[in-house]
């Protein structure tokens, strides 16, 4: 298992208080795409964000276990996480444009944070142009400031930032949700690009469960902080077993009519 | 069949500077009900366009006639009786309703502004007529007329778009332009509010422009669509014809790319290369740059929207192809078959 | 209204102390000990006394008890800044809502009218306009607050033209709001809270313009009680005679926080953000 995740569960306040969000259980191996489905206010953000070891900053507590090949997370020094994160746990998110400050030019972003993980400045300058090239983006466009690229473009920076990186986990939390359609299809198909050319493992979170169906191999569903279902995503769409999983099938919206 | 459509739009252009966000559209609404859905992406002009109808900004050219009469040309009371006629549920319910006043008074407000609240109801939202009219609205929106002393901060998402829904019912108009009604909503909220249209359009007999880039919702709604790419029409038609055999490059593209939770209803997907530009579209057709199927007249040459079948029009020199069914395996190679460098600079 | 008090320290300090000031202003001729000193009485032989039991804050140069000067102080200078900044507000934020939210010509021309007065440092321009006035603190209240709208008028345009772009302005207009309704209930609530904040600010502002005013002979007179011109006339005893200047100075600093004080306060109280989600 490349990420494991046992008795996962994020607080806001005492351990009396109910979690805003529990999982009892979630892996993802190498080479496969895992979706974490939910409304708003399931927890499947704070889900990530305790994975990055980030949920203190907000406030919260985190109980349980996150282990990246065997190796434990939670309860690890500042400085330890800082290393692990970017490097071999990446994550991109729903707004790219809030990934990068504006007053910097991409490139520049992108090999800072490269050099900040102990690359030299020249295998930085060439890991990031080959990364870009994986991603279908000219290496040009790393000069240019993030006002000056689209959301598709950002979103696509990002995720090659995670690869060169070598980020052997991408976490991705709503990463196509702001952008057009056409656009997300791209996107997607370089997610199942990574997974079976670099066999990345990637955890994908999503409301649209249509995006889940055709993206990921096995979906948790969760709801108000809990785990409501979990399995091979064609045998949960096909034969959900829980209430809340056909009521969310029910509700999405099919072009057939 | 109607003698004089409720809405008639006629090669409609608006201009943000030098930007020509909307260049040629021309639509047309039946009386109610009725459900005409302009699909498109960022950059289409689609949002637009609703605010045009709703003389939210200027037009450049072009006419927008209302039951056979212009809407450009009002001013005053004349412009204030379209507004009742016409009415538009914004895109971010979150920021459509004044953040420091209560819902009933947002709502008592629009009925007080045309004359609608009957005399001798108290000043506030709770006063008498004006309290029971804004009850009957909440409710009429499938919302618990309590709601009325909350502000729009202290309900969810899917609540403050149904408040805007039923502001805009206030003035009983007889369009309804809904801007991308559900995408910031929840799946089973977007289920409640498409529930909720499907029964004020009976109810009301309205008439609606649904504003969206979602195909999956269109189905159940709308029987016509019009696709918009770069402020022009791509192609028009019945719902139901357009989305099972489109006559558009960009319209098959669009409908490949929408996600399928059923693995029956998959199909190849086509990828377009890069993204739709800003700024001044190409010479030629604003499409061709990432159209899979581009030839040499399409580069030089403006297709004009033109009837390529009974009740289809599209813009396109080679819809007819397009509507009778690529060649087998062409999906396929589209795929992998993009024009130009495919480490494009462009946008 | 109490739970709001206890819930706001800040207001509940800042409300109090302006209350303080009210009454004190209110009760005056009960508290202080020598009221005649407060007019045109004038004691040469007990001038320049320190603090003593008989005279609370010591005695001015010409004999006049500062405790009750300072007291009768309530009835002036604050009622002249809250004046000041009260027809600043009338005259400024009208013009800088319509200049925001109607933008065009009207806007160009409320700004280059105000870029004009912005373009004199003000107390220069007070000073200007209290000379050509006959000296009093009617004359003064009208030179400052010349000087101080359009201040308020380029604060609040900005807010109003970026409120005048929000979805929910633009959802009036759909609904064939009238304009002005849509300035007054939304575009003016929505603009005006850095105003708030600015406004409170500005109280102790004022009251030093208007004692340097007074002090070059062109506002209050002597004998009027105004802490700034007390502040004034006794400068030149500071390093001797410190409680000249410290206790009517001490006064300006405490009506100033008890001012911005309840500006903050009453911003956030405005805020209905801060009612709490159910």
């Amino acid at each position: 298992m490349k990420l494991e995740l046992r008795d996962l569960q994020v607080r806001f306040g005492g351990p009396d208080t109910r979690p805003v969000a529990s999982v009892p259980e979630l892996t993802v191996d190498a080479g496969e795409i895992v979706g974490l489905a939910g409304e708003s206010g399931s927890g499947k953000s704070m889900t990530i964000l305790a994975v990055l070891g980030l949920a203190g900053t907000a406030g919260a507590t985190v109980t349980g276990s996150v282990k990246l090949d065997g190796q434990e997370l939670t309860g690890l020094s500042g400085a330890a996480l800082r290393a692990i994160r970017g490097r071999r746990i990446a994550a991109i998110f729903q707004s790219p444009s809030l990934a990068f400050n504006p007053v910097f030019r991409v490139g520049q972003i992108v090999s800072r944070t490269l050099r900040m993980h102990g690359l030299p400045a020249g295998q930085a300058r060439e890991r990031a142009d080959a990364a870009m090239r994986s991603v279908l983006l000219s290496p040009e466009l790393l000069r240019r400031y993030p006002s000056q690229l689209s959301g598709g473009q950002l979103q696509r920076v990002a995720i090659a930032l995670a690869l060169a990186l070598r980020a052997e986990v991408l976490l991705a939390d709503e990463p196509t949700s702001a952008l057009d359609v056409t656009v997300q299809a791209e996107v997607l198909e370089l997610l199942r690009e990574l997974r079976d050319s670099r066999g990345i493992a990637i955890l994908f979170v999503s409301h649209d469960l249509a995006v889940i169906a055709e993206l990921c191999d096995r979906v948790t569903i969760m709801r108000a902080g809990e785990v409501v279902e979990q399995g091979p995503t064609g045998q949960v769409i096909a034969a959900p077993r829980h209430d809340y999983t056909r009521e969310l099938l029910a509700a999405v919206p099919r072009i057939g009519g | 069949m109607p003698s004089e459509a409720l809405l008639a739009v006629r090669d409609l252009r608006v201009t943000y500077g030098a930007v020509r966000a909307v260049d040629g559209v021309s639509l047309q609404i039946d009386r109610g009900p009725f459900g005409l859905a302009l699909v498109g992406e960022s950059g289409s002009g689609k949002t637009t366009v609703g605010r045009a109808i709703l003389r939210l900004v200027p037009a450049a050219g072009g006419t927008i006639r209302f039951e056979g009469r212009d809407v450009l040309g009002l001013r005053g009371r004349p412009l204030r009786d379209y507004r009742r006629a016409a009415q538009m549920v914004f895109q971010d319910a979150d920021n459509s309703l004044d953040p420091r006043m209560r819902v009933g008074a947002t709502l008592a407000e629009v009925l007080k502004a045309h004359g609608l609240a009957p005399r001798g109801a108290g000043g506030g939202a709770g006063g008498g007529a004006v309290g029971d009219r804004v009850a009957a609205l909440l409710r009429e929106a499938a919302l618990d007329p309590e709601l009325a002393s909350r502000y729009p901060h202290q309900l969810s998402g899917g609540q403050r778009q149904r408040v805007a829904i039923a502001r805009a019912l206030a003035v009983s108009p007889r369009l309804l332009v809904l801007d991308e009604p559900t995408s910031a909503l929840d799946v089973t909220a977007q289920a409640r509010i498409l529930a909720l249209v499907r029964r004020l359009r009976s109810e009301r007999e309205l008439a609606y422009l649904l504003i969206t880039h979602n195909l999956a919702i269109i189905g159940e709604l709308c029987e016509q669509a019009a696709v918009l790419y770069l402020g022009r029409v791509a192609e028009t038609g019945p719902t139901a014809g357009l989305l099972a055999r489109p006559a558009h490059p960009y319209t098959l593209a669009l409908r490949s790319a929408v996600p399928e939770v059923d693995a029956a209803a998959r199909r190849s997907r086509i990828i377009l290369s890069g993204e739709a530009p800003h700024g001044a579209p190409p010479p030629g057709c604003p499409f061709h740059p990432r159209c899979p199927v581009a030839i040499d007249i399409c580069r030089v040459s403006v297709p004009a929207l033109r009837t390529v079948a009974p009740g289809r029009q599209a813009a396109c020199h080679r819809a007819e192809e397009v509507l009778a069914g690529l060649p087998a395996g062409t999906a396929a190679q589209l795929a992998d078959n993009r024009p130009g460098d495919p480490l494009s600079t462009e946008p | 209204m109490i739970r709001l008090l206890r819930a706001n320290p800040l207001i509940a300090v800042g409300a109090a102390i302006s209350l303080l000031i009210l009454l004190v202003a209110l009760a005056a001729p009960l508290i202080a000990p020598y009221p005649a000193d407060a007019g045109s009485a004038t004691h040469p032989e007990i001038a320049l006394q320190a603090p003593s039991l008989q005279h609370l804050f010591g005695t001015d140069q010409v004999g006049r008890d500062v405790f009750s000067r300072v007291i009768y102080g309530t009835r002036v200078s604050p009622f002249v800044a809250v004046l000041v900044l009260l027809i600043a507000c009338a005259v400024g934020i009208p013009l800088g809502v319509i200049a925001g939210y109607f933008g065009g010509i009207g806007d160009e021309v409320i700004m280059r009218i105000t870029d004009v007065f912005l373009a004199f440092p003000s107390l220069l321009l007070a000073l200007a306009f209290a000379a050509v006035l006959p000296p009093s603190l009617t004359s003064l209240t009208i030179a400052i607050a010349i000087t101080w709208w359009p201040w308020y008028t380029r604060l609040i345009r900005g807010q109003a033209a970026s409120v005048a772009g929000r979805p929910y302005v633009e959802a009036c207009r759909a609904l064939g709001i009238p304009s002005w309704r849509i300035l007054l209930r939304h575009v003016l609530p929505n603009s005006v809270t850095p105003l708030i904040v600015q406004v409170s600010l500005d109280f102790g502002g004022v009251i030093l313009t208007a004692s340097a005013l007074s002090f070059l002979g062109l506002g209050a007179q002597d004998p009027t009680p105004d802490w700034g011109l007390m502040v004034a006339e006794g400068q030149n005893y500071f390093t001797t005679q410190w409680w000249l200047v410290t206790f009517p100075g001490l006064a300006i600093l405490l009506a100033a926080m008890a001012f911005t004080l309840l500006g903050d306060g009453l911003r956030d109280v405005l805020d209905p953000r801060r009612v709490p989600l159910r």
